[in-house]
């Protein structure tokens, strides 16, 4: 390929306009993290907000015929889409975010991921995938000949103006008594209150002006990129890794990041095209290695896991033993009541979920890229299979080994950092694996890879027969389910039980606590492949969806729904999500809307998820009958409450 | 080295940390005798625990070298400096709440046996341990507390507990930050006293700020402020250096 001027130039551009919008973004999840402590995951939906606001606003009169209302061009989208949508960000806060606040930070990336699914589910089910285009202002229309290359001057506008609001945000917050306040809120919320001020309408207008940040980068955008309710998902993975780089204390890391990462992107394009979508992620794991705190950043606080932790060891509930054998019995009898292809579904789903259920529950780890190890690992028993002709258990193996290497890969960059970090690393850490398989020749890109044949399990029972399938499927099952209690209760999980209730005093006692949880992620990834595997032999298929973010965002449902943390959650999990989704499928595009609203009231009212409020209930009342025990054996006392 | 003929197991030089430009540690140079009970004392924020984060490297020192019985630890990792069998405790009490007091015990006596790592083999192995649990539990007055959470234990007997986690490791060194703070008298005692019968075989670094129990136990008292060592010796001539006074004072101002 030869390099003209013509296209360095023209790639530099398109660089620094996808900069410019890295940094208008990276810098509202910078002030809403800084100071609020919440990953807005749901950044990129209130970009797409924006965007949309500005479409609205043009077709005004088309949305509602008979109002006789004028149609608003850009100028009036510009002034009056930002404050909408911040506005509309102000009362998320007010109703969701703020019930949030004093729950670990794995809790407030869920709720947003929950809005997030509601608020694309609904564009998406109302207007379709399909992107609307949005006319260039006339005023910025045309170019300037530069002689050199042809420079529009719609994208010059965009990068004077990101310049400008970034730099302006930066000076309000580090250089105004206003930004003082809003530091020192979120540091000490208490001496701020003592001054008088009202600390959450502080945070809420905080939230508010983060996310009209989001809004307006999406008017911007909208003549240049395509205004679809997908356009904001790509977008935060990469903002969030941009973070990660800059170092997340920090706002001008994450304005000068954003910026040279747009640049070096595009840069890619120019001289090794394959990896331009993956070069922001790749550059984030060479950081990791360099300088774990980010490239501005100063935070190195070790904190410990997530406190999402609910299962009582000595609960019936718990008990393993009792709960296989169970398993096996309803496993066994289910095929003859039930669609087995729909039950082969539901095994699988139940299989991944508790290899994650492993890393986030056991351990604390809000890993969020488990669709990496899942979906790696259902292309290579597909190909294994189709390719080169292994027989299924080969396959499976292959596509166990793929993922156990990735996830030991994975873990290594990801578990230098901790807490809300770990979560946006892995995730972006799983994008370069889809972006891989997207564009890698040997994955037939979206078509996936298709007739994968069951063939012979160890050359003898064939898994056409679907029967034989589903007890092949059952038994990987069961042997998954009975791997991670033993790896729950084994030395190797106590220590790590006592990691995740004090890590310091882990370490004090001499236990290296990142290998124990670098074990513990490869082991989770490892079965998460099996999960991949045997979902790709059972069901024919390799397909983009399962390596795809919203896979991730699946198992993690699952989870929390069945009860994070306990033995049984991600079995019901699996079953209550993959039924919704199968009897819910004559909704469409609303399934998504759906979920949301599921992840978001399980955030918000039910933590422990089912199994979780099953077991509250039985330790209260085991408590109540002690009690009740206690006072009968010993009449004399009970009569006498004061003692 | 060991001085003159004498034996140390500690010996930290010019030991500073520094954080976002303010020195909470500067040039502090620490020899503990082995065998013996060691105090270092100070006023708030004299960087007493941020010594004991360096020694034990929790935190890494800016400048300044740490050996322990002779080998240079300053480039160790925390779960290896403790391995190597210089254990620390916190200044808040640590336990693991939500495990049985017995298996706070056991998990630090799980370490010898060496199967930390073995995901496959089932936690009963760990019952071997049963009986030296019992034994150190009945060490520390903790037997009828066995089953029970140790986040429902009062805070006198978390301290303990703890105490006998750090025992069931067995550590040639022993750091504790501020051991008897928030107990009762009778708990101060009972502690003073388990601490001076443990550190017959071993040596005990210890932060204190109840003078009474330093000036039971302690062979050598460092005192400390701002970051500074301030003097060194035994309780007699510590506590009538015009400079200790001064600074406990100045403490107290501030
Ligand atoms: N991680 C940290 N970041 C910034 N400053 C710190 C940090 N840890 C300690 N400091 C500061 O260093 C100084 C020394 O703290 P340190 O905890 O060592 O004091 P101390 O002697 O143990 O006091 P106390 O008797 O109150 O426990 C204090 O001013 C403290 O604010
Ligand atoms: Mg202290």
């Amino acid at each position: 390929m030869t390099i003209t001027p013509q296209l360095l130039f023209g790639q530099l551009l398109v660089g620094l306009i996808n900069g410019s919008f890295y940094a208008m973004m990276s810098l509202g999840v910078a002030v809403i993290f800084g100071l609020l402590r919440i990953g807005n995951f749901v950044h990129g939906a209130q970009y797409m907000l924006g965007a949309f606001g500005a479409w609205f606003l043009l077709q005004l009169p088309t949305l509602f015929p008979g109002l006789g209302l004028p149609s608003l061009g850009y100028w009036w989208a510009l002034a009056i889409v930002p404050l909408a949508v911040g506005a509309i960000g102000a009362l998320t806060e007010r109703f969701f975010i703020r019930k949030v606040y004093d729950l670990e930070h794995a809790y407030g990336l869920l709720l947003t991921i929950g809005l997030t699914m509601v608020l694309e589910g609904i564009f998406n089910a109302r207007f379709g995938a399909a992107g609307m285009q949005y006319e260039v202002p006339a005023l910025l229309k045309g170019g300037v000949n530069l002689g050199f290359m042809f420079l529009p001057v719609y994208r010059l506008w965009v990068i004077v103006a990101a310049l400008v609001v970034c730099f302006g945000t930066w000076f309000l917050i580090e250089r105004t008594k206003l930004g003082s306040y809003l530091r020192a809120a979120t540091e000490n919320p208490d001496i701020v209150r003592s001054f008088g001020i009202n600390v959450p309408r502080l945070l809420m207008l905080t939230y508010g002006f983060g996310v009209g940040l989001a809004g307006l980068a999406g008017v911007m955008a909208a003549p240049i990129y395509q205004v679809s309710p997908q356009m904001g998902q790509n977008m935060v993975i990469v903002v969030f890794a941009v973070v990660v780089i800059g170092g997340m204390g920090s706002i001008l890391g994450a304005v000068v990041s954003g910026l040279a990462l747009g640049v070096i992107e595009g840069l890619t394009k120019v001289f090794y095209p394959q990896a331009a979508s993956t070069a922001i992620f790749l550059i984030m794991a060479v950081v990791l290695i360099w300088r774990p705190a980010g490239l501005f950043g100063k935070d190195t606080a070790v904190h410990s896991g997530a406190e999402v932790v609910t299962a009582r060891s000595e609960s019936i509930l718990e008990n393993g033993r009792l709960w296989f054998v169970v398993l096996a019995a309803i496993g066994a009898a289910v095929p003859f009541f039930v669609y087995p292809v729909f039950a082969m579904k539901v095994l699988c789903l139940a299989l991944f979920a508790s290899a994650y259920n492993l890393i986030f529950g056991y351990v604390g780890l809000l890993a969020f890229g488990h669709a990496a190890f899942y979906g790696a690992s259902a292309y290579v028993a597909a190909y294994a299979a189709a390719q080169w002709g292994l027989p299924p258990e080969l396959s499976i193996l292959s596509g166990i080994a793929v993922a156990t290497a990735l996830g030991a890969l994975f873990g290594w960059l990801a578990i230098r950092r901790q807490g809300l970090y770990f979560a946006m690393i892995t995730m972006a850490l799983a994008q370069i694996v889809y972006f891989y398989i997207l564009q890698a020749p040997w994955t037939h890109g979206e078509d996936g890879i298709q007739g994968v044949p069951r063939g012979k399990l160890f050359g003898l029972i064939d898994l056409n027969d679907t029967m034989a399938m589903y007890f092949f499927v059952l038994v990987v099952f069961l042997a998954g389910f009975a791997f991670v209690y033993r790896v729950v209760h084994s030395p190797f999980g106590q220590v790590l039980k006592s990691i995740r209730e004090n890590e310091p005093r882990a370490i004090s006692l001499g236990y290296s606590a990142d290998r124990f949880k670098l074990i513990a992620f490869t082991l989770s990834a490892m079965l998460a492949g099996l999960a991949g595997g045997t979902n790709a032999i059972v069901f024919q298929i390799a397909s983009l969806a399962d390596v795809h973010f919203s896979t991730s965002a699946d198992v993690l449902l699952m989870t929390l729904v069945g009860g994070v943390g306990t033995l049984l959650g991600p079995v019901v999990g699996a079953v209550i999500v993959a039924t919704l989704q199968k009897e819910l499928a004559f909704l469409g595009g609303w399934v998504l809307v759906i979920q949301g609203a599921i992840f978001i009231l399980f955030v918000l009212f039910v933590r422990k998820g089912v199994v979780g409020a099953i077991e509250d209930f039985l330790s209260r009342r085991a408590v109540r009958r002690r009690n009740a025990e206690a006072s009968a054996a010993s009449p004399a006392r009970a009569a006498k409450p004061g003692t | 080295m060991g001085g003159e003929g004498e034996d140390y197991i500690v010996e930290a030089t010019g030991l500073s940390k520094q954080f976002m430009g303010f020195l909470a540690v500067q040039n502090v140079d620490l020899r503990v005798r082995r065998n013996s009970i060691h105090a270092l004392i100070g006023p708030n924020g004299a960087g007493k625990t941020t010594t004991f984060n360096l020694l034990t490297k929790f935190l890494a020192p800016t400048t300044g070298t740490i050996r322990f019985n002779g080998e240079d630890i300053t480039a160790l990792e925390p779960a290896q400096v403790a391995r190597k069998g210089m254990v620390r405790s916190f200044q808040i009490s640590a336990v693991f709440p939500r495990m049985t007091v017995a298996d706070n015990v056991r998990i630090a006596l799980q370490r010898k046996l060496g199967t930390a790592y073995h995901f496959w083999r089932s936690a009963r192995s760990l019952r071997v341990l049963d009986q030296r649990v019992e034994e150190l539990l009945a060490a520390v007055g903790l037997s009828d507390d066995r089953d029970r959470h140790a986040s429902e234990l009062p805070y006198g007997r978390k301290r303990a507990l703890e105490l006998a986690t750090t025992l069931a490791l067995e550590p040639e060194m022993l750091l504790l930050d501020e051991p008897t703070s928030g107990l009762g008298h009778e708990d101060v005692d009972r502690m003073a006293e388990l601490i001076g019968s443990v550190a017959r075989q071993r040596t005990v670094l210890m932060v204190e700020h109840n003078l009474s129990v330093v000036a039971r136990l302690a062979d050598t008292i460092t005192v400390l402020a701002r970051g500074q060592v301030l003097c060194e010796g035994d309780y007699a001539t510590v506590s009538e250096d015009p400079r200790v006074i001064d600074a406990y004072i100045g403490g107290v101002d501030a």
